[in-house]
């Protein structure tokens, strides 16, 4: 099928001139587009604005705009054309025409007469408009100028707060929020200086050490305004790197980690001095070594005083339980120590009279023991009563010969000692006491007693601390099994693994405690060694 | 086709910024510092410099799409990068701060940045799903055929109605002049119609969203007119409908278009604010060192 197409255009003087365009097959494209067939410089046509071809042996213009063309003053998607019809594509104007000879098809095209320059603008326009008259850089400077004036210059005037990397620890609330009392200088790391304008530092801040340390700064370790808050260094390395092993320099016993580098505990035990009426001994004595007996000259059986089915007292059958002797100090830390007076006499009485069983000889002093018997035998003597000596006859208001007196001391004397002999060697002391015979007016001797108040007074330890994780007091220190008062019923290491693991917790293997070195230790903390 | 950003030259960016964030989380974890970890240890001081570096770097981002004629890379590849570096970034400012948070100016940089990036990513999604819905609404054309479309269907209306008595003409006149597009990116995407239209015989204009009021006019007079005028009247009425369907595609294409552009409206003062906040933060750190 052969379309002509026909360019009309006018010349310079006004008058119609054309050119001829032979086309052997449709469709003709027409479009702004330069591939197509008629290539319009119109920008209200589309690239492809709309298509000439035969269809069902007529000829159809078709389009896929959506103003479609204009046929005919009517605006078609799809239209027939025949002969007269008229086309508009914005300022071009095509027309069906009877085609001539050699043609099935035939239109003209030419520019609307009054397009000159139509196209070339248009009322509809869509600038580039902002959000409501602000541009982006408007709101930049706006938000800038908000963040330097409401994060920075107000802070610096009135709430420096805001400036916080993290909150005051509360052990430094009372210094309020005055930053220069530590912040000396700006742009300067916080001095040392300024710690110890409160603090006093005790040990492993001497210069040695500090060299040993490689560290100059006590906020290298104890640093503020962090979170978790902890001002005092909890890692494991402060005290693991340099005591991994310190075997050549110091002969300590490496400690690296608490799950499985740790030595053995060792407890501090009270040693008998040589000569009485010195000062006691201190060893330090391995848990686990032969040795680690007390030697506190107490004899005393745990295993007796906690039977389950409980023990005779002189108020009837009672179970005694750890906390009736060993009772919390105020702090829940530790036990307070043990007295005959109030925990062992209400049983172990030191009544010596079974007609008078409130009457009791003083404890810890064998003179007064033996002093107060005397007293009491010679009043019993000097008393009426004539049981208790043989009393010679006298008149009314005749006073105790000198003979008398003397053979009533003589008595009383000897009373009193056959009761302290009594007391001393089978009924009393005894019991508990290692007593041996001695020459002299009072015969016996009593060794002195040191029960150990701190097996470990290096270490950190709470019994409060740890009242909710165990049961029983037997659960650490099984002393319902202990049938010897040389035992010493400390925990060894092993049981407080039970809980504690290593300071990594990464390392243990269940829900152990991650416990690190300072949680038993102190780094600058003085040691205990002190006894009571 | 044009490739996504998101995949361009095989992700190679994704998996960058991959690494660097693996790289990040495995130092973190091996990390032992002695204190809580924070920005002041060693690694956090490091993490710190890296997130710095890398906010300049992405905010430089806006200078570089400008640049053209650099040849530092393709801009479709640094937009790319933009992308997943910007995501890597808020896992090395958490690192970096050690998961510690206040209402400080510290936590208000972070703050800004976790807005700049969410932003950014509202962005990414736009981008991944506006353009096409922008091309499927205008079918093939371009804005400015579509208004130009819309320019020729008043032009041909203004012709109609000179075959039709004074008040037609002042009729698709004020039509025309008081037909708005929403000037504001707001209005557009809003889809505001505050097109109004003067009709004949009245004083005021009313409004004309969606050329209902001049289509109702036009039923009205068509209803009254004789046979020839009633021609010409539905002549105007199917172009007048024609113009209304143009206005919901231009309207529609104005609206995705804003949406495009709205979210740089966050983006980039947020990113001005962030910069702000960040020195300040740092200022604010070695002030008080």
């Amino acid at each position: 099928m052969a379309y002509l197409i026909r360019f009309i255009s006018k010349n310079a003087a006004g008058s119609s001139e054309h050119h001829d365009r032979r086309l052997e097959s449709g469709p003709i494209t027409i479009g702004r587009s330069t591939d197509q067939v008629l290539h319009l410089k119109d920008r209200r046509a589309r690239l492809q604005h709309a298509a000439i071809e035969s269809r069902n042996s007529a000829v159809h213009i078709t389009t896929s705009a959506l103003a479609g063309v204009t046929v005919n003053g009517k605006s078609e998607r799809d239209a027939r054309l025949s002969p007269g019809d008229t086309i508009e594509v914005g300022a071009n104007i095509i027309r069906v025409i009877d085609p001539p000879d050699g043609f099935e098809f035939a239109i003209t095209f030419e520019l609307r007469d009054d397009a000159d320059g139509e196209y070339l603008a248009s009322k509809w326009s869509t600038p580039a408009t902002g959000l409501g008259g602000f541009s982006k850089r408007k709101i930049a400077w706006l938000v800038v100028a908000a963040v330097l004036l409401l994060g920075f210059i107000v802070p610096q005037l009135f709430m420096q707060n805001f400036l916080q990397a993290g909150p005051v620890h509360s052990a430094h609330l009372s210094i309020g929020d005055d930053c220069a009392s530590c912040h000396v200088t700006a742009f300067q790391r916080v001095p040392d200086s300024a710690c110890v304008n409160c603090h006093t530092v005790q040990r492993h801040t001497g210069p040695d050490q500090v060299s040993v340390l490689g560290v100059t700064r006590c906020a290298s370790c104890h640093l503020e305004h962090n979170e978790p808050q902890q001002l005092v260094n909890q890692h494991q390395g402060l005290c693991a790197d340099c005591h991994v092993d310190l075997s050549s320099t110091s002969g300590l016993q490496g400690a690296s980690d608490f799950l499985d580098q740790h030595p053995n505990f060792r407890v501090s035990l009270k040693r008998p001095p040589a000569i009485d009426d010195q000062p006691w001994n201190i060893e330090h004595v391995e848990l686990a070594a032969t040795s680690a007996h007390d030697q506190s000259n107490l004899k005393f059986k745990h295993s007796v005083h906690l039977l389950a089915e409980g023990i005779v007292t002189p108020e009837g059958k009672r179970v005694i339980e750890c906390t009736g002797c060993h009772t919390p100090d105020p702090g829940g830390a530790r036990m307070q120590p043990v007295s005959m007076d109030q925990h062992c006499s209400s049983c172990h009485t030191l009544a010596f009279d079974a007609d008078d069983p409130s009457r009791t000889v003083p404890h810890g002093d064998a003179p007064a023991v033996v002093q107060t018997l005397i007293e009491y035998y010679s009043a019993r003597l000097l008393d009426s009563d004539p049981k208790a000596s043989s009393q010679r006859l006298r008149r009314p208001g005749e006073a105790l010969s000198r003979e008398d007196r003397d053979r009533v001391a003589a008595e009383a004397r000897a009373q009193a000692l056959r009761i302290a002999e009594d007391l001393f060697e089978r009924r009393a002391c005894v019991t508990c006491h290692t007593v041996t015979k001695t020459g002299g007016d009072i015969p016996w001797h009593v060794e002195p007693v040191q029960l150990t108040q701190e097996f470990f007074p290096h270490a950190n330890f709470s019994h409060a601390a740890h009242a909710t994780g165990v049961s029983s007091c037997d659960d650490c220190h099984n002393a319902s099994n202990s049938d010897a008062a040389t035992d010493v019923l400390i925990p060894d290491i092993g049981v407080c693994r039970d809980c504690h693991g290593s300071g990594d917790s990464r390392r243990n293997a269940n829900s152990q405690v991650p416990s690190t070195c300072v949680m038993c230790h102190g780094f600058h903390s003085e040691a205990r060694d002190a006894y009571p | 086709m044009q490739t996504s950003i998101l995949a361009f030259r095989g992700r190679r960016y994704l998996w960058a910024a991959l690494a660097l964030i693996v790289i990040c989380i495995a130092a973190y974890w091996i990390d032992d510092p002695q204190e809580p970890p924070n920005g002041g240890t060693l690694l956090g001081y490091a993490l710190g410099t890296l997130g710095a570096l890398l906010i300049v770097w992405l905010t430089w981002f806006g200078i570089r799409k400008r640049n053209y004629t650099s040849t530092s890379g393709s801009v479709q590849g640094w937009l790319s990068a933009h992308v997943y570096f910007g995501v890597a970034l808020l896992v090395v400012v958490l690192l970096h701060a050690g998961f510690q948070f206040g209402w400080n100016v510290h936590t208000l940089a972070f703050v800004f940045m976790v807005l700049v990036i969410a932003s950014g990513l509202y962005g990414v999604a736009i981008y991944m799903r506006y353009p096409e819905r922008l091309s499927e609404n205008r079918g093939g054309a371009s804005r400015s055929e579509l208004l130009d479309q819309l320019e020729d269907i008043d032009r041909r209306s203004r012709r109609v109605a000179q075959k039709l008595p004074e008040p037609f003409q002042e009729f698709v006149t004020s039509g025309i002049r008081r037909t708005e597009l929403g000037s504001t990116l707001w209005q557009r995407l809003r889809n505001e119609d505050r097109s109004r239209i003067q009709l004949p015989g009245s004083a005021t204009t009313v409004a004309n969203q969606g050329q209902e009021a001049a289509m109702d006019w036009l039923a009205e007079q068509q209803s009254r007119a004789d046979a020839d005028s009633a021609t010409t009247i539905a002549e105007l009425s199917a172009l007048l409908r024609n113009k209304r369907k143009l206005l919901r595609q231009v309207r529609e294409d104005l609206r995705l278009q804003a949406g495009i552009e709205i979210w740089l409206y966050a983006h980039v003062p947020l990113t001005a604010a962030l910069l702000m906040a960040l020195l300040t933060h740092i200022v604010t750190v070695f002030l008080y060192w």
